[in-house]
């Protein structure tokens, strides 16, 4: 039965975006139909997989003598992210059906999409090290696809190409991972690993360990590696809520702590994962407070949101950390979704030229500032809890400076958060033309996820279970969800990191009043609007691989005989070797 | 000296030819003759490794699977030297390689 679920919501978009292709783009109304339907199915194949989880294999494929067999594993984490996945995935798919309407080559973009998804459900089902490796980049190769789908674009195909060549870095080190582990123990299975793995040399140990951190660092859009994330905002906007809310930058947190039991035996590990989760939340923070770009300071709270959710991992908070990105699964779903529906109707992306839109948008203004609350961190809404949660761990287990920054952190979210808001919907109007609120597709998935960000925070205690049941190499110990909640409610840190959002507020509130600081704070504003150097970082990088390339380039003659004697000089070198050895 | 260490020599000799072969030559068609050679030579090893290892039948399998892809390689190669002829008026590849642009 699990078994078959899983066939179901990892194979049911593959089929339909198999379907969408073949239909044709001269169809647009199956198509949508097609999308839509295989979609929905999708997530409730997911949905009623997560009732069935446990922590062995459910479905087994054998694969051939070289691979062994591949296995899928519907364990907490996995039902969970695949839920995730598959239903804000349907909800974007959805969307499109407003946003891409009358767009032209429909069947690339939904083929990709579902592709996408079924990807994704993949690569946190999988329990075998080289399945992981190929879905991981398979979730790369759909994301640069939709980031360049305006491919008529320079910017959307550079962006995409950043993306792709970013998220490579960390396959790479995946695919070594899952040949030291065949190598050593004689198996690509992620249980083997997880049980065995600490009779590994610690150098291997230590290699795997950081290797997957950066791993997850580029996919999940960390600090060096951030810079693909606000260069993927050319991607249609319901593309943009997928990569970040639903699929590919989960793929990094779920690294991180599905092997997390592991990795955390390597010395400095949870340290250097607690420093990259602090530094991404803070500078891209900064970055989003100046961004003019309403999508651009979008990405930016991901990565800062991210940031969060891998400094839970650092500090051991793996539950906390999983929450959040549920959290923030939705509530990132709805303002990427309910901003893609400002754009399509203001026609712009910069916020300086939209203003006053929540007259003639009402549905969306609701539906925005309730994520927009949820993302500040305000009581009730499910980013509060997650939140909470995460920092309380923090202060616990972490170490203070740590915590501080997070503190700081969560105050400037709720800066950024309120001055997008007013900048888009409220204030003088700076929009010409005519403005149309959301249509009937965008208002139904914008309210889904609205609703889901006032009331998935109930599902606390369900999530700690599932979780603490099917992991066993992680020793979860979540209390009842009641408790949980008591806990935060009656929390001092609580009292004192609702007490740095309201400053955080009020810093927008009162900013013509803060002369002085303004001017003190304008450098570091200049900088954070530079991407503090590291797109320039990036680009030098960049420039110099090209220049390598081409200097190597002289050695490629295309000559045949050229190519025959280095062929002949290999084998020459490989039978010297062998005899060498021998 | 038994069969298969003869066998074996033969291989190797006419691999051999066919890597001498691409070595030296600039004719396009005597580029896909060498790689025939090359490919045989490889085929005779595949079937007497298959006898020596007491599998003959995995080796005689596997040699039939390389002679139809090869035989497509040795059509294609001669059809693209007749094309080339046409259009450049030359065989050489020297010469051919000079004519960029």
């Amino acid at each position: 039965m699990a078994g078959a679920l899983i066939g179901l919501s990892m194979g049911l978009p593959w089929l339909g975006a198999l379907l969408v292709w073949a239909v044709g783009d001269r169809r647009p109304r199956p198509q949508h139909a097609l999308a839509v339907t295989s979609a929905i199915l999708a997530a409730l194949a997911a949905l009623a997989l997560m009732p069935l989880y446990q922590a062995d294999a459910a479905l087994r494929v054998n694969a051939g003598g070289v691979f062994g067999e591949f296995t899928f594993v519907p364990d907490g984490l996995g039902v969970f992210l695949a839920a995730v996945a598959t239903v804000i995935g349907s909800l974007a798919v959805i969307f499109s059906v407003d946003y891409m309407r009358g767009a032209a080559q429909l069947g690339r973009y939904y083929a990709l999409v579902l592709l996408f998804i079924g990807a994704m459900v993949g690569l946190v089902l999988t329990g075998s090290l080289l399945l992981l490796f190929i879905f991981w980049e398979m979730t790369a190769l759909c994301s640069y696809a939709l980031i360049s789908f305006y491919n008529d674009d320079p910017k959307a195909v550079a962006g995409g190409i950043k993306a792709l060549v970013m998220t490579q870095i960390g396959g790479v080190g995946l695919l070594a991972g899952a040949l030291l582990t065949y190598a050593y123990l004689g198996d690509t299975q992620i249980e083997t690993l997880l049980a065995r793995g600490a009779t590994l040399p610690s150098g291997v140990l230590a290699a795997l360990a950081f290797g997957g951190l950066i791993a997850a660092a580029a996919k999940s859009a960390q600090v060096p590696f951030h810079t693909w994330l606000p260069g993927a905002m050319e991607a249609p906007s319901p593309v943009s809520a997928l990569i970040h809310a639903a699929t590919m930058v989960n793929a990094g947190v779920y690294l991180l702590a599905r092997f997390y039991p592991l990795f955390s035996q390597v010395e400095g590990w949870t340290m250097a994962v607690t420093v990259v989760g602090l530094v991404s939340a803070l500078l891209a923070a900064l970055m989003a407070t100046v961004a003019h770009d309403l999508k651009r300071a979008l990405a930016y709270s991901t990565v800062s949101q991210l940031g969060y959710m891998v400094y839970a991992v650092g500090v051991g908070a793996i539950f906390a950390s999983q929450f959040h990105l549920l959290s923030h699964a939705v509530f990132k779903a709805l303002l990427f979704l309910a901003a893609g529906a400002v754009i399509h109707s203001a026609g712009t992306r910069d916020m300086r030229q939209m203003g006053g839109l929540g007259k003639q948008m009402p549905f969306t203004r609701t539906v925005f500032v309730i994520g927009a609350l949820a993302l500040a961190g305000v009581p009730i809404l499910n980013g509060f809890w997650s939140k909470e949660l995460i920092l309380e761990h923090g202060l616990h287990d972490g170490p203070a400076w740590a915590y501080g920054g997070m503190l700081l952190g969560a105050g400037i979210t709720a800066l950024y958060t309120l001055r997008m808001t007013w900048l888009v919907f409220y204030g003088r109007p700076r929009c010409k033309g005519h403005v149309h609120d959301a249509g009937p597709a965008m208002r139904l998935a914008t309210g889904v996820l609205a609703v889901g960000a006032l009331s998935t925070w109930l599902l606390i205690g369900l999530f700690g279970e599932l979780l603490e049941k099917s992991l066993p190499f992680h020793h979860l110990h979540v209390e009842a969800g009641l408790t949980l909640i008591e806990e935060i409610v009656t929390a001092g840190p609580t009292l004192l990191a609702l007490g740095v959002v309201a400053l955080g507020g009020l810093a927008w509130w009162y900013r013509a009043n803060f002369g002085l600081a303004h001017d003190l704070l304008a450098p570091l504003g200049r900088a954070a609007a530079a991407d503090f150097g590291f797109e320039r970082l990036n680009t030098r990088v960049a420039l110099a691989t090209v220049r390598v390339a081409e200097t190597l380039r002289t050695t490629q003659t295309g000559r045949l005989n050229w190519n025959v004697l280095g062929i002949l000089g290999g084998l020459i070198a490989v039978l010297g070797v062998l005899a060498w050895g021998a | 000296m038994d069969t298969v260490e003869i066998v074996m020599i033969g291989a190797f000799a006419l691999a051999g030819v066919g890597l001498y072969g691409l070595l030296v030559v600039r004719n396009l068609i005597k580029v896909v003759v060498s790689l025939q050679l090359l490919v045989k030579g490889v085929l005779l090893a595949l079937v007497a490794a298959g006898k020596a290892s007491g599998q003959v039948a995995l080796g005689e399998s596997l040699a039939l699977t390389v002679v139809v892809a090869d035989t497509v390689v040795a059509v294609i190669g001669l059809a693209v030297a007749v094309q080339v002829r046409r259009v450049s008026g030359t065989l050489d590849l020297k010469k051919l390689s000079n004519l960029r642009g």
